[in-house]
C-alpha cells in the first residue's frame, strides 16, 4: 500500500463523520457557487457586450433626452457605420403590474440593424416593419405573460400618458447571452406622432457601430465634441463601459456578496479542519506507534494533509452535483423569466465549477496544516502514552 | 438530573473544538443579523419618510417622483382639494417641488452615480418642520446655493460644505449648508431652489410632486376623492406612508430574499458542524457516558445534558456573532435604489428584535443539530458502553 493509500484508507474509519463532513463541505459550495453566479450573472451584461457599439446619452441625467437632430449630425461623423436611436417607454401591462419589463421605443428602419444579435424571422420582421403600431416582444418576456404572434396587448406608461395599443407582431430570440430576451420593442413613430408638437421629436439615447472597434474610446470623445457647445452637451460611452457604469451603481450588494462568500469558505474550512482535528487527536496514539517503528513525522503530514485534500475534493465534487440542477434547473430558470433585465443569463459557468472544486482542495489542505504540524511535533514517548 | 456546569465543563475541556464549532455559528448568525438589519434600516428609513397624515399628488401612472409630470396650474387646485390642513394664517399646507437625478461622479469608487435633486420653494421648512440645518446655513431663496443632506455628504464629488458641483454646464451651485432629517430619504439628497433647477433643466412650469398636510390622517379619502375625480387633471393621490414604503419594496424584498437564501445555506453548513462536533463528543465519552448511566441518570437526563451542551455551543457562538453585527451600525452602505434611480444611504439597524431573533436562531440550530448525537448518546448502554 502506498503511502497515499493509506491516507484514503483513513478516510473510510469513520465514514459516518465523512459523509456529514462531506455534506457540510457540500453544501458550503452550493452557497458560494451560487453567490459566484450572481455576480457573474451580473457582471456578464459588461463581459459580452458589443465592443464596437457606443452610446450617446445625456450628459447630466439620463431623465433627460436628445434631440433628434443629433442622429443626423452622429450618423455624419467619422468612423460611424450605421446609428439608430430610441427612447425609454417605461410600459407595464395593466393586467399584470407587477411585471417590470423594458419597453423600449425604437427607430424601425435601423434598430436590428445595430442590434443583430437579436434574431426577428425574416417575415415575422417584414410585418412589424410595415405594422404602426407592431411590437417585437422577447421569447423570454413572450412567454411569461403567455403572449403570441397577432395578439394585441395594451400598455401604460409612467412617462406616456394613455393607454397605448400594440399588435405582437413577431418574437426575438438572442444570439449572445448579454441580450435581454424580456424587452418590449416597438415603433419610435407610434408615440412621437401622438405627442403635443413641442415635446415631438426628442430621443432617449443614440447608438452607433463603429468601424474601429479598438479606437471606441476615441470615438465617443469625438462625438461628444460635436456636441460641447450646443444646448444640450452629451456622454458617449461604448457599450461595455456604459453596462459597467450602470454595474458600479449596485456595487456595495456586489461587494456585500463577495464578503459572503468569503464567509461561506470559512466556514466550510472551519468544519473540515476541525473534522480533520479530531481525527488526528483520535489517533495520536497510532502515530507515536507509527513513529516509534521508523516512519517519519512527514509521513504523519503526508497522511492528515492527503486526508484532507481527498475530503475537500469529495465535498466540491459532491456540492457541484448538488449546484448543478440548483442552478441550472430551478434557480436559473426563475430568475432568468423574472429578472431578465439584471440577468439575462444565469447558468452555473464551467469556470466557477472549476473554482469551487479547486477552492474545496485548496481550503481541505489549507484546513489539514494546524493539526498535521502539531502532529509533525509529537514526541513517540508523549504520543504512545497519551489516552484519546 | 445531571448538572448544568457537567454540560459547560464538557465544552471547555475540547477548546479548540468548541471555538472551531462556535466561530462557524458566529459567522451565520453574523451574516444573519446583518441582512435583517440592514432590511430594519431601510424600512426605518422609508418609515420616518413617509407620515401618515401627509399625501402625495403623482400623475397618474407614475411610482416615482423623478417620472411624474404636473402642470403647475394644476397645483393651486390640488391645494384647495377638501381635507387639506390650513396653516395658522390661513394657507393650505403643502409644498410642489421638482425632483431631477444627476450624474455625479463617486469619490471613493470609481465611475458616476445618480444623485436625486430636489427643487424646493422658500417654504419647504415650513411643511417638514423635521428638517433642520446641522452646518453651515440654508441657502437663500433665488440664488444658486444649495444644501444637501447629512447622509450624501462627502461622497460625492462637490456635495459637501463650502464646495461646489455644476448643475448644468457652467452652473456651478455652491453647497452651503447640511441638513439632517431625522434619518429621513431627504437626507441622501440635494436641495437647490425649485426655479434654479427647473431652468437648469428646462423644466419651467412643471413640478414632479406636490404634497400636501391632511387635516388628518382619516381625510385621506375625501383628498384622493377630489384630487382624483377631475379626470382632466390625470393625477393621482397617495398616503407618503404608501409612497414610500413602495419605493422600499424593491430593496427591501431584495435584501430579505438575498439574506434568507445565503442564511439558509450558510445554517445547514454550521448545523453540520454542530452535529460532527457532538458526534465526536458522543463517541469520544462513550465510557464516561455509559459510567452515568450505571449511576442511574435516565435516558432523558443523558439527552438533556447533551442537548444543552449543543445548544450552549450554539448560543455563545451566536452570540459572539450577534455582538460582532452590531458593529454593522457604524457601517453605512450606498446603492441605486431602483424604484427612484438615484443613490441611497442605508444604515443597519440593530434592532432588539433582530438580535433576539439570531440568538434564538443559533439556539435553534445547536438544537437540531445536537438532537441525533445526544439521541445516540441517551441510547449508550452501560454494560457494552463500560467494557468498551
Amino acid at each position: 500500500m502506498t503511502l497515499g493509500g493509506l491516507a484514503l484508507r483513513n478516510l473510510a474509519r469513520n465514514r459516518f463523520r465523512v459523509v456529514l463532513t462531506s455534506l457540510g463541505v457540500a453544501i458550503a459550495i452550493v452557497a458560494f457557487l451560487l453567490l459566484r453566479t450572481v455576480i457573474w450573472a451580473w457582471a456578464s451584461g459588461a463581459e459580452f457586450a458589443a465592443k464596437d457599439r457606443v452610446v450617446t446619452r445625456h450628459k447630466v441625467t439620463f431623465v433627460m433626452s436628445l434631440p433628434k437632430r443629433y442622429v443626423e449630425d452622429v450618423r455624419n461623423a467619422p468612423h460611424v457605420k450605421a446609428v439608430t436611436w430610441a427612447s425609454w417607454f417605461g410600459g407595464k401591462d395593466p393586467k399584470h403590474d407587477r411585471e417590470f419589463f423594458a419597453a423600449l421605443a425604437v427607430d424601425a428602419a435601423t434598430y436590428f440593424s445595430v442590434y443583430d444579435e437579436m434574431k426577428v424571422p425574416p417575415e415575422q420582421m417584414d410585418t412589424w416593419k410595415h405594422d404602426r403600431q407592431g411590437a417585437i416582444v422577447g421569447d423570454v418576456l413572450a412567454k411569461k405573460m403567455g403572449w403570441k404572434v397577432g395578439d394585441k396587448v395594451i400598455l401604460e406608461s409612467g412617462i406616456y400618458p394613455g393607454d397605448w395599443q400594440f399588435n405582437v407582431d413577431a418574437i426575438y430570440d438572442a444570439t449572445a447571452r448579454s441580450v435581454d430576451r424580456s424587452t418590449f420593442v416597438f415603433h419610435w413613430d407610434y408615440i412621437n406622432d401622438a405627442l403635443a408638437p413641442e415635446r415631438r421629436d426628442s430621443v432617449g439615447w443614440i447608438v452607433s457601430r463603429v468601424d474601429e472597434p479598438g479606437r471606441v474610446a476615441d470615438i465617443g470623445v469625438e462625438l461628444d465634441r460635436l456636441f460641447e457647445d450646443r444646448d444640450t452637451p452629451t456622454l458617449s460611452q461604448d457599450e461595455r463601459s456604459f453596462n459597467a457604469s450602470f454595474l458600479a451603481m449596485f456595487s456595495s450588494i456586489l461587494k456585500a456578496m463577495d464578503v459572503m462568500s468569503a464567509v461561506i469558505l470559512v466556514i466550510m474550512m472551519l468544519i473540515l479542519g476541525n473534522t480533520i482535528a479530531m481525527g488526528v487527536r483520535e489517533r495520536t496514539s497510532e502515530y507515536g506507534v507509527l513513529l516509534a517503528i521508523g516512519f517519519l513525522p512527514r509521513h504523519i503530514v503526508l497522511w492528515i494533509v492527503g486526508e484532507s485534500l481527498a475530503l475537500g475534493v469529495l465535498g466540491g465534487v459532491l456540492g457541484i452535483a448538488l449546484a448543478w440542477p440548483i442552478i441550472n434547473l430551478g434557480f436559473g430558470r426563475f430568475v432568468e423569466e423574472n429578472m431578465g433585465g439584471f440577468f439575462p443569463y444565469f447558468r452555473l459557468e464551467t469556470a466557477n465549477m472549476l473554482l469551487g472544486l479547486s477552492l474545496a482542495a485548496l481550503l481541505g489542505a489549507g484546513a489539514s496544516m494546524l493539526p498535521a504540524w502539531q502532529a509533525s511535533k509529537l514526541r513517540v514517548v508523549d504520543a504512545v502514552r497519551r489516552v484519546a | 438530573m445531571i448538572p448544568f456546569s457537567y454540560s459547560v465543563r464538557s465544552l471547555a475541556v475540547r477548546k479548540a473544538t468548541t471555538i472551531a464549532t462556535a466561530s462557524g455559528i458566529a459567522l451565520v448568525v453574523f451574516v444573519l443579523a446583518a441582512s435583517m438589519m440592514l432590511r430594519a434600516g431601510i424600512k426605518k428609513t422609508m418609515a420616518m419618510s413617509g407620515k401618515p397624515d401627509n399625501a402625495i399628488v403623482l400623475r397618474m401612472g407614475s411610482d416615482a417622483e423623478l417620472g411624474s409630470v404636473i402642470d403647475e396650474s394644476s397645483v393651486p387646485l390640488i391645494l384647495a382639494a377638501p381635507g387639506v390642513k390650513a396653516d395658522e394664517r390661513g394657507q393650505p399646507l403643502g409644498t410642489s417641488e421638482i425632483v431631477v437625478v444627476g450624474a455625479m461622479e463617486k469619490l471613493g469608487a470609481s465611475g458616476v452615480t445618480n444623485v436625486s435633486i430636489r427643487g424646493v420653494g422658500d417654504d419647504v421648512t415650513r411643511f417638514r418642520p423635521e428638517v433642520h440645518v446641522i452646518e453651515g446655513r440654508p441657502p437663500r431663496p433665488g440664488t444658486d446655493e444649495a444644501m444637501v443632506g447629512s447622509r450624501i455628504r462627502g461622497r460625492i464629488r462637490g456635495v459637501d460644505l463650502e464646495q461646489s458641483f455644476d448643475l448644468k454646464k457652467n452652473r456651478p451651485v455652491k453647497v452651503v449648508g447640511v441638513f439632517d432629517a431625522g434619518g429621513a430619504a431627504y437626507e441622501s439628497e440635494v436641495w437647490v431652489d425649485r426655479d434654479l433647477l427647473r431652468q437648469a433643466y428646462g423644466r419651467q412650469g412643471i413640478v414632479s410632486s406636490v404634497r400636501v398636510r391632511l387635516d388628518s390622517a382619516t381625510k385621506f379619502d375625501t383628498f384622493r376623492a377630489g384630487v382624483e375625480n377631475d379626470k382632466r387633471l390625470g393625477l393621482q393621490a397617495m398616503r407618503e406612508s404608501t409612497f414610500y414604503e413602495k419605493q422600499s419594496e424593491g430593496a427591501a424584498i431584495f435584501v430579505g430574499a438575498l439574506g434568507t437564501v445565503v442564511s439558509v445555506f450558510f445554517a445547514i453548513g454550521a448545523m453540520i458542524g454542530a452535529m460532527i462536533t457532538m458526534y465526536a463528543a458522543v463517541a469520544n465519552r462513550q465510557r464516561e457516558i455509559g459510567t452515568l448511566r450505571a449511576l442511574g441518570f435516565s435516558r432523558t437526563s443523558v439527552l438533556v445534558a447533551f442537548l444543552l451542551e449543543a445548544v450552549l455551543l450554539a448560543v455563545v457562538g451566536g452570540a459572539v456573532g450577534a455582538l460582532a453585527s452590531t458593529a454593522m451600525a457604524f457601517v453605512h452602505p450606498s446603492m441605486v435604489n431602483p424604484a427612484s434611480w438615484s443613490e441611497i444611504v442605508f444604515s443597519f439597524d440593530p434592532t432588539p428584535q433582530v438580535l433576539a431573533f439570531a440568538l434564538v436562531f443559533a439556539g435553534g440550530m445547536g438544537l437540531l443539530g445536537g438532537l441525533f448525537p445526544a439521541a445516540r448518546a441517551a441510547n449508550t448502554s452501560p454494560l457494552k458502553a463500560i467494557r468498551g
